[in-house]
């Protein structure tokens, strides 16, 4: 109780409120982007689950085993089967390879089916959202099976042994996707229907799913039973889940996450730096008190007592404040990114909550404890001589302790060791380089200063003649300079990557399977419309029947579609923009006219594949055999939807083959009837509609911008009071000299020119040497954790000094105007 | 109550040893009051941190209130200041987040006392300032401030007081009536009581005197106002 009442009354006279502050601050940092991440990640997976249609899904080349559905039933998880295949669908004498997909009756788990009874129609008063399938004896059909069977809603079509009737027209399924394999007119119909219809025999290439969710059972019934039935898959079954399922939208909500948790990181070891400033203030303005409590009698472990006691209520009462903070901040943030997010956000769990207060009490135990332990042992003579003061805690051992305690927050909170290595590069590497190049510089600005005016000399010999203190101050600005520089940087190259998605006129269709004599007219409808392609690209549809002379096994044809559908074979004498080489060499380096041609893969597909450079392919299109030797790999960039392949050849070699043609266009809102047009004009066209995806993908990149900006700004002000914690740090010394000066006739010109000259040299020397810990930070970060490419950031070294030396300058000015607004004697007074 | 036999103290510095006390005796009875005198730089402050064992001599023993706390460990030394030991300092030594109540009462505080507060508003009334009870230490004038310093010696009820020039600070109108509260209050609540001074007034109204020059216990010098002058030094 005692202590609380001394910690109370220290905390009425003001010396409390840095160490408060810090506390708060790194409380609520680490609180609001771990409440934030836990409720952005439930809603994301609610959003990918609906590009699933399910949780989870399985995908497979055999029938789904029985006994999961019953497992299924039996732990209360949702579940349906769907089935997909090529068939051909009669009408009289028209007919249709189309692309089937059967599905059981709870039909999507997850997301709405959309659909319509007029054709073509982009009326949305006119389009359904449903979450149920065709019942038996129905298909809900692609609307341009309509002009390719000559049928109209209410015809029946024939599938197998059966007659089907069309009843609705399917205009978008949750987990269509943008699907590039399926070249034939959609028809939905009801699982229930495809024993009748006898199409299924063996050997028949089907694909089947079996999609997964959460039912009565709730969150760790679910987890329970996928993983159940996750032991149990072989290589025929591939799980799918929902961050694969929308690859784009997951790989920008990924980088925002770590985003998220960089700068928080990055929040937390700002506030620590503070902690860690303010409690060595602290610690010194309590020297004098704790000599005192000894001169009456209080023995060195009661002040001991004392001293955690007080630590303790300040951990619990900062972390308590901060937690609050956090939510209260996690709840604008949330305001901020309201729009796509679900209206009712799932509560976070208790998870965030623990990490905030475990921060306040780490950081306490890193940062102030050290700064205070050395108290209790004060000589109680202190009361009668100044120059008694024991000696603290050695500022190495402190360091030590503080970077222990930040390695293990770091790494605790984000899981991350690469995030938490180069934030303690960038940090470990700035306050080294401020220690030994510090002092040099220190030294050099000494020699310099003593041959300018009077204001320089008095600052640059005040620097150094308190120059353990000028190094300590240093390391804080240098350290926040840089960590603030990390962040800006990943920021500024992240919303750069994004900026593309961002762009007004990025393509949002795509055209497939244009015949050839079909391309003069397809063209001509587009550029009446002044519209612009991204270029059209000639392919050949042909199998990968041999490797190295072997013919594809069963086993491979299970374990992976590629061996087992049409490939998209395309050709191109430059390498197309956006793919970059991984292995091997490209057609200029090669010999073209040798007896065997070479292909160039996508890089991932032939790790899947196991193909190597160098491996021979034959590949059959059309019952013609040719052969090729794998010359190169390729990594592909899909962010910027043109057409991309998998297969490439040089050219001279497909063109005499049967060939379609493909391209991808931005078609603005306003002339989206072209789609119906071209469909209606050329059914066999397949078109990709990307448009709504990339509204959705371009809304949740702006949000998540945004949500890192507010982000950016609370770090932003972590690093303002790291740069106040240090500037006060010498404040009652100097604020004491300034008013002696004052008594003594100094101007307000002298006296805060002094200050100005040595805060912004502080400030400059600090911006410098942040820069060089900013710099590897970055490496570290772009190579390991954002997949970026490393670039020098000359602007590093220019804006670190000026900013610091300005920032600073204006800090330490505004907090010493005390010294000539005010008397003298009320300055020392209030000392 | 004071019994001090023959103690010396030795410095290490960088200059070599130094020494600041050399052969001192002395002895006091319970109620009575000593002033330790001498020129600046003789060793009175060192001398009374040792008497009030907050510092220990290199050679003789301090035993207070008949216990030697020379032979005791830092821990029992705090025992014995905590039960008879009161101070008065040159620079007051108020905690400036305090009000002047709080800093009377937080030593009672400390020692669990539950009636801390209205002893110490009993004090501060005792030397006249239940007025300022709520202000700060930097409201109040030196004099005010000394006086709740003294209220503050006063209120734990030491048997012995040590006051190292208590007045050395204030201007003599103001340290004649914090001289005047300190044995008043001496008297009233029979207190031993040890202070250092330069002035020849406050030595004289202590029953012992104990002058020392250059760590040297001197003997037979009358005229106080020569010691303080540095003429026999
Ligand atoms: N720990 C120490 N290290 C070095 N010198 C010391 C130490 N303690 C005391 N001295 C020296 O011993 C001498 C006596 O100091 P002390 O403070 O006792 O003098 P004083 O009589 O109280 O003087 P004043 O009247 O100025 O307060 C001084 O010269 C002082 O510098
Ligand atoms: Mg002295």
């Amino acid at each position: 109780m005692q202590a609380l009442r001394m910690l109370l009354r220290t905390w009425r006279g003001g010396q409390l409120n840095l160490i408060i502050w810090s506390l708060v601050l790194a409380v609520a940092v680490v609180t609001s982007v771990s409440l934030l991440a836990e409720r952005i990640e439930r809603a994301l997976t609610a959003q990918s689950s609906s590009f699933l249609a399910a949780d989870l899904v399985i995908r497979s080349s055999k029938p789904i085993d029985p006994q999961w559905i019953a497992g299924a039933l039996e732990q209360q998880v949702e579940s349906a089967q769907v089935l997909t295949f090529a068939s051909m669908v009669y009408h009289q004498d028209d007919m249709h390879l189309a692309s089937i997909k059967a599905v059981e009756a709870s039909y999507p788990l997850r997301g709405l089916l959309r659909r319509t009874t007029t054709p073509f129609t982009t009326d949305p008063s006119l389009i359904e959202e449903i979450d149920y399938g065709p019942a038996q004896g129905e298909v809900w059909v692609d609307a341009r099976l309509l002009p390719l069977l000559n049928i109209e809603l209410g015809d029946e079509i024939e599938l197998g042994e059966i007659r089907l009737k069309a009843t609705q027209i399917v205009v978008e399924e949750p987990d269509s996707g943008g699907s590039f394999g399926a070249f034939g007119a959609r028809v939905l119909m009801n699982y229930g229907d495809i024993e009748a219809a006898g199409i299924i025999i063996p050997g028949s290439r089907v694909t089947y799913r079996y999609l997964m969710a959460e039912g009565a059972s709730g969150t760790d019934g679910f987890a329970n039973y996928s993983d159940w039935v996750e032991e149990q898959l072989d290589i025929h079954d591939r799980l799918i889940t929902p961050d694969e399922a929308q690859a784009s939208i997951a790989d920008t909500m990924d980088k925002g996450r770590r985003f998220l948790l960089l700068a928080g990181s990055i929040g937390v070891v700002l506030a620590g730096i503070a902690l860690a400033l303010a409690s060595h203030h602290f610690a010194a303005g309590q020297t004098r008190q704790v000599a005192l409590l000894k001169s009456w009698g209080i023995a060195a472990s009661r002040v001991r007592s004392l001293y955690l006691q007080q630590s303790l209520w300040l951990g619990v009462g900062g972390s308590a404040i901060g937690l609050l903070v956090g939510f209260a901040f996690s709840e604008i943030l949330i305001a901020v990114v309201r729009e796509w997010l679900p209206i009712s956000l799932p509560m976070a769990g208790i998870r965030p909550w623990i990490t905030g207060l475990a921060t306040g009490l780490l950081c306490l135990a890193g940062f102030t404890l050290p700064a205070i332990w050395h108290l209790p042992a004060q000589s109680p003579l202190a009361v009668l001589r100044d120059d008694v003061q024991v000696e603290p805690v050695s500022s190495v051992a402190r360091g030590l302790l503080g970077i222990a305690a930040v390695a293990a927050l770091l790494f605790w909170y984000s899981n991350n060791l690469y995030l938490s290595l180069a934030i303690l590069a960038g940090f470990g590497l700035t306050a080294l380089a401020t220690v030994v190049l510090g002092l040099l510089m220190l030294r050099l600005g000494k020699n310099t200063g003593q041959k300018l005016g009077s204001i320089w000399r008095l600052a640059s010999s005040n620097l150094w003649r308190r120059k353990s203190q000028s190094i300590i101050q240093m390391v804080g600005f240098s350290g926040a300079i840089a960590l603030l520089m990390i962040m800006s940087v990943v920021r500024t190259s992240l919303i750069d990557e994004w900026r593309w998605q961002l762009a007004d006129d990025a393509p949002n269709h795509f055209l497939l399977n244009v015949a050839p004599y079909e391309l003069e007219g397809v063209r001509d409808l587009v550029t009446d419309q002044n519209l612009e392609t991204a270029g059209w690209y000639s392919m050949v549809r042909g199998r990968l029947t041999q490797i190295n002379g072997e013919g594809i096994s069963d086993e491979q044809r299970d374990k992976h579609e590629s061996f087992r559908r049409e490939l998209n074979l395309s050709w191109t004498t430059e390498l197309p923009e956006g793919n970059k080489l991984t292995a091997g060499k490209w057609w200029d380096e090669l010999d073209l006219s040798g007896d065997i041609a070479p292909v160039s893969l996508e890089d991932e597909l032939a790790g899947e594949l196991g193909l190597k450079i160098g491996d021979e392919l034959t590949f059959s299109v059309g019952g013609l055999v040719f052969q090729a030797r794998v010359a190169s790999t390729r990594s592909l960039n899909w962010d910027n939807m043109t057409p991309n392949f998998y297969f490439l050849f040089p050219e001279g070699l497909l063109e005499n083959y049967p060939r379609t043609n493909m391209t991808s266009l931005y078609i603005p809102p306003q002339q989206k009837l072209l789609v119906n047009d071209l469909l209606r004009q050329y059914p066999t066209v397949q078109v990709i509609e990307l448009d709504k995806i990339i509204d959705r993908i371009r809304s949740i990149v702006s949000q998540v911008t945004s949500g890192l900006e507010v982000m950016t700004l609370l770090i932003l002000s972590c690093g303002v009071l790291v740069m106040f914690a240090a500037v006060s740090l010498s404040m009652s010394e100097r604020l004491q000299e300034s008013a002696i000066l004052r008594t003594l006739g100094s101007s307000r010109r002298l006296i805060l020119g002094i200050q100005w000259v040595e805060f912004s040299v502080l400030g400059l020397m600090a911006g410098l040497l942040a820069a060089i810990g900013a710099e590897a930070a970055v490496a570290m970060l772009q190579r390991f954790m954002f997949d970026l490419p490393f670039s020098w950031h000359p602007w590093l070294w220019l804006v670190g000094p000026v900013a610091g030396g300005l920032l600073v300058g204006v800090l330490g000015v505004g907090y010493s105007r005390k010294a000539v607004t005010q008397p003298p004697l009320q300055v020392l007074n209030s000392l | 109550m004071i019994e001090v036999s023959n103690i010396s103290k030795q410095v290490t510095t960088t200059e070599g040893t130094l020494t600041i006390l050399d052969g001192i005796n002395l002895s006091l009875a319970a109620g009575e009051s000593l002033a330790i005198v001498g020129p600046s730089g003789s060793g009175k402050s060192t001398l009374l941190g040792i008497l009030a064992g907050l510092d220990l001599p290199s050679s003789g023993s301090v035993s207070l209130n008949g216990q030697d706390i020379t032979a005791m460990d830092e821990e029992g030394r705090a025992a014995v200041r905590a039960k008879t030991v009161g101070f008065v300092f040159q620079s007051f030594h108020l905690l400036p987040g305090l009000t002047a109540l709080e800093n009377v009462a937080l030593p009672l505080e400390l020692q669990g006392d539950k009636e801390a507060l209205k002893t110490a508003a009993y004090y501060l009334q005792r030397v006249g300032l239940d007025h300022r009870t709520t202000h700060y230490p930097r409201q109040l004038s030196g004099g005010e401030q000394q006086r709740v310093a003294v209220a503050r010696a006063f209120a734990c009820r030491p048997v012995i007081l040590f006051a190292d020039e208590p007045t050395g600070n204030l201007d003599t109108g103001t340290g004649e009536k914090i001289n005047d509260l300190l044995f008043d209050l001496n008297k009233e609540e029979g207190t031993t009581l040890v202070l250092v001074t330069h002035e020849h007034n406050l030595a004289e109204r202590c029953g012992q005197r104990l002058v020392i020059a250059a760590g040297q216990q001197v003997a037979d010098v009358t005229d106080v106002t020569d010691v303080t002058r540095g003429s026999v030094a």
